[in-house]
């Protein structure tokens, strides 16, 4: 047994809900187990106190006894704690202390103190087990997500711990980024035997790899199989929402795995057909080509949108998605090309531009400011001089209870919505949407798709950048795929996510013209 | 290079352009500051680069010139008035407008080429050297203060980088981006900035980071009385001659206080340093030129040698340009000869030609 917790509750200094409540679970030497839950549920705060940092860190009302590796998780200072759990936070920028690889993560050895030849002999084992020995003498502002979240984990595994604590390791990174993370960690755990305990959303990749699944939600901790989680869990991924839907068992964890068991059972499904869009685009551009020094981040892109569309816009990192955005919006200087708003050449001015294509930047609650939500909001009608009142608003965005919070006591999934809101209060015809699911939890994803299929049904359009192709299919109506700033494919979305497709679901995979698991229904 | 090398190249210029208020000489030591710019390895995470700091010395250099004019100035070459206000005398002798002379112009341009000078040194300097690596030369008794400043140091790119992600989401959301809306700019960088260094001390806790173990007692508190000692010592050096002797021996209480004290912090940290830098005999002497160089240059002003200094006021004449001046604000230039001569030493401890190039992440670090 590596980790015990007994009968813990906290609650944040400022915090007027414990975030968690009375938890009881245990973690076994050599265990691989999956944090699961919604955002704010309590899975950062579990993890923080498995290795002190509530209450030690954080301060707040504490009760109850965690042991890890056989100290008193509240009471051990932290340079010892770190030598037994070492923790791997969310975002890899906020956690850099030094500017290089090599610095950084020598950082924790010079800490505490081990010997230079000792510390070599570590580095080089800890790079080379991560898959960043190549990077060493590289700086950390010029690494990928993933490489420098993979840094991360090197200069906590230099401490040696005997359990690994990672929160949301790959919620920030694109899929390629994450798939190599999780990678490391799990050669981690298959190879050496750490113990490991992850927070993660992304249940596709990690529930088939997990040995127990801990559900944290309201603070309350419910310990499971991975395949009980597979029917029990409230956001699961797609393949084990078409088996709790077809009665499966038992719970496949994987597309293969469903396949298997699907074999032989008569399925087809029921689709309602796309509406194909009507009239003349509400936006269009034109051979948008847009150079940074000698990179060709656009290379005449050309797209238009129709009233009532939802174009999923996908793409790797640096393929020229945030970059189009930009440009769409005037934030971009082109080269050559143009923009149009229905027949006109669109206004250069941003404000004018934006107030006919509202765009949301990546993690847009860095602008909020107000004390309240509601006040937010008013300040964006007041900018844009719209009539409509603050109510209409908050209603039409589903935001009325939370209209008297202020939005830094949210929590980041809510502050998210609160920032899109804000952003987008004037109800441009034109949505925008950079990454808008990146770290969002179920709900979040739901609330989102919820709001994209209303404006279209109102006759607005949006483009959503997403890398997100199980929570895109839900309200997308037409595909687009960007590469080195071309546009590689342009198609609907049944077509797209389609098993034939080149962004195809788990649905598509296992039932031949699904893509969601409502649509299947037995023969 | 050695970061100490570096600290004391930019000692030197700090130096000699305090020190001289010959014009010319200020243009040859600038130049020779552009030169290191150019020619010097640029490999560390730049807090404010070159360019933002260059910008910064034209602005202070036509601020200066600015004031001298809205000022008026005595002299007797007066080129126009501006028109103000009389004050009365009551008021200090505070002056708006009024003739302008040649000579207070001079004065002012002197003063605006010498800042220059010392804010591009440091650009320079900034650029080369990462704080990282200044953060190891220093010793153990600072070695928790300089990293906490480091570390702070590191935060300072990524809020210059949200402000500007800020100023262009308020445009986003159709505000102006004037000083009306400035609440909408300051308050998000601010709260964005506090939460930033709180998850960075967090993580540096879970990484066994806490503040070292204290001395012991007895030199903690022989470090507080060095103040105590060394303020009634100054004081009986400047007004007591018959008392001077014990001005002495309370200095060298005071400094004796201090070496306890960093000696007992040095014992009681217990970190240790991954790579230590050598100081090469060429940085040796780089470093004793440079010291030499200043000692120099405070030698031949105090001695009026050199033209080093120079008076506008003096009737307005032609600066002189000795060859001892000359050389010595051309000596400033020693680390573009040393990133010249000998390239290889110059990046030492920094990326081996293996390291991919810079610029691998261009999409990345391009702002536009």
């Amino acid at each position: 047994m590596i980790a015990t917790a007994s009968g813990l509750s906290y609650t944040y200094p400022a915090g007027d809900a414990p975030a968690l409540r009375d938890a009881s679970f245990h973690l076994e030497a050599g265990s691989f187990t999956l944090l699961a839950g919604p955002s704010a549920g309590g899975k950062s705060t579990l993890l923080r106190a498995l290795n002190g940092l509530v209450p030690q860190f954080h301060g707040g009302r504490y009760a109850g006894t965690v042991t890890v590796a056989g100290l008193d998780a509240a009471r051990t200072p932290a340079r010892q704690i770190a030598l037994a759990a070492g923790m791997v936070f969310q975002e890899p920028e906020a956690q850099a202390v030094a500017d290089t690889v090599e610095d950084e993560v020598a950082f924790g050895m010079e800490q505490h103190g081990i010997a230079p030849a000792e510390m070599h002999r570590r580095m080089d084992e800890v790079l080379a087990r991560v898959g960043v020995e190549h990077l060493r003498r590289r700086r950390l502002s010029t690494l990928s997500g993933g490489e420098r979240q993979r840094v991360a984990i090197a200069a906590v595994l230099v401490l040696q711990p005997s359990l690994l604590l990672l929160d949301e390791p790959t919620s920030q990174l694109d899929p390629d980024g994450a798939a190599a993370v999780l990678a490391a960690v799990e050669s981690l755990h298959r190879d050496r035997g750490l113990t490991i305990a992850i927070a993660e959303h992304r249940l596709e990749r990690l529930l088939p790899l997990a040995g127990g699944v801990l559900e944290v939600e309201a603070g309350r901790v419910t310990a499971m199989s991975p395949r009980e989680a597979g029917s029990r869990l409230r956001a699961v991924p797609p393949v084990c929402d078409l088996a709790r839907r077809l009665g499966l068992d038992p719970m496949p964890l994987s597309v293969p795995e469903a396949a298997g068991l699907l074999r032989g059972h008569g399925l087809s499904c029921e689709v309602a057909p796309d509406p194909a869009p009507a009239g003349p685009p509400i936006l269009r551009a034109e051979g948008l080509r847009v150079v940074y020094g000698e990179l060709a981040a656009l290379d005449g892109v050309s797209l238009s949108l129709h009233a009532g569309e939802v174009v999923a816009l996908v793409g790797p990192n640096g393929s020229g998605k945030t970059t189009l955005f930009r440009a769409l919006v005037g934030l971009q200087k082109l080269e050559s090309g143009r923009v149009c708003h229905f027949d006109d050449e669109a206004p250069a001015a941003v404000q004018q531009r934006t107030a006919f294509t509202g765009l949301v930047p990546q993690d847009p609650a860095v602008a909020l400011y107000h004390d309240t939500l509601r006040a937010e909001l008013a300040d964006t009608l007041r900018r844009r001089g719209h009539r409509a009142g603050v109510s209409t608003t908050l209603a039409r965005w589903g935001l009325d209870p939370l209209a008297g919070r202020n939005p830094r006591d949210l929590s980041v999934g809510q502050q998210q919505r609160v920032a899109i809101a804000a952003m987008l209060a004037h109800e441009p015809p034109v949505w925008l949407l950079d990454e808008p699911t990146r770290g969002a939890d179920g709900e979040a994803k739901a609330w989102l798709a919820a709001r994209l299929r209303e404006h279209a049904a109102r006759g607005g359009a949006a483009i959503v950048s997403t890398h997100d192709i199980e929570s895109a299919a839900r309200y997308a109506t037409r595909v687009v795929g960007l590469r080195e700033g071309r546009v590689a494919f342009d198609l609907p979305a049944r077509e797209a996510f389609s098993a034939a497709g080149p962004v195809p679901t788990q649905v598509a995979r296992l039932v031949p013209g699904a893509i969601l698991p409502e649509e299947v229904v037995r023969r | 290079m050695h970061p100490l090398a570096w600290l004391a190249w930019v000692t030197l210029v700090m130096v000699v352009s305090l020190t001289a208020t010959n014009p010319l000489y200020l243009v040859v030591v600038l130049l020779a500051v552009v030169l290191v710019g150019v020619l010097a390895p640029r490999t560390s995470t730049a807090v404010a680069g070159v360019r933002t700091l260059a910008m910064a010395g034209t602005a202070l250099f036509l601020m200066s010139l600015a004031v001298a004019v809205l000022n008026g100035g005595y002299g007797e070459h007066v080129l126009f008035a501006m028109p103000g206000p009389d004050f009365p005398g009551w008021m200090g002798g505070l002056r708006l407008g009024g003739p302008v002379a040649a000579e207070s112009l001079v004065a002012a341009g002197v003063r605006g080429l010498s800042i220059s000078c010392v804010l591009l040194a440091f650009g320079v300097f900034n650029g080369a050297v990462s704080p990282y690596r200044v953060l190891r030369t220093a010793p153990a008794a600072l070695f928790h203060a300089g990293l906490i400043v480091t570390v702070g140091l590191t935060l300072l790119p990524s809020s210059i980088e949200d402000i500007r992600r800020i100023r262009e989401m308020q445009a986003l959301r159709g505000g102006a981006t004037g000083v009306r809306n400035l609440p909408g700019l300051v308050v998000p960088a601010v709260i964005g900035g506090l939460e930033r260094s709180m998850k960075l001390a967090e993580a540096m806790e879970a990484r066994g980071y806490a503040s070292a173990a204290r001395p012991p007692a007895p030199a903690r508190l022989a470090a507080l009385s060095s103040a105590p000692l060394l303020l009634p010592s100054g004081w009986a050096w400047f007004y007591y001659d018959s008392a001077r002797w014990l001005a002495v021996a309370g200095a060298v209480a005071a400094a004796g206080a201090l070496l306890w004290w960093a000696t007992a912090a040095a014992k009681t940290s217990h970190v240790t340093r991954f790579r230590r830098e050598p100081l090469t005999p060429i940085d040796r002497a780089a470093i004793g030129g440079s010291l030499a160089l200043a000692a120099a240059a405070f030698a031949l002003r105090s001695l009026g040698a050199a033209g080093l200094a120079y008076n506008p006021f003096a009737g307005l004449a032609w600066p002189e340009f000795e060859p001892a001046g000359a050389l010595l604000a051309l000596a400033v230039a020693w680390p573009a000869a040393h990133a010249v001569l000998l390239p290889g030493a110059a990046r030492h401890g920094e990326l081996p030609a293996s390291a991919a190039p810079e610029g691998t992440n261009v999409v990345a670090e391009v702002h536009p």
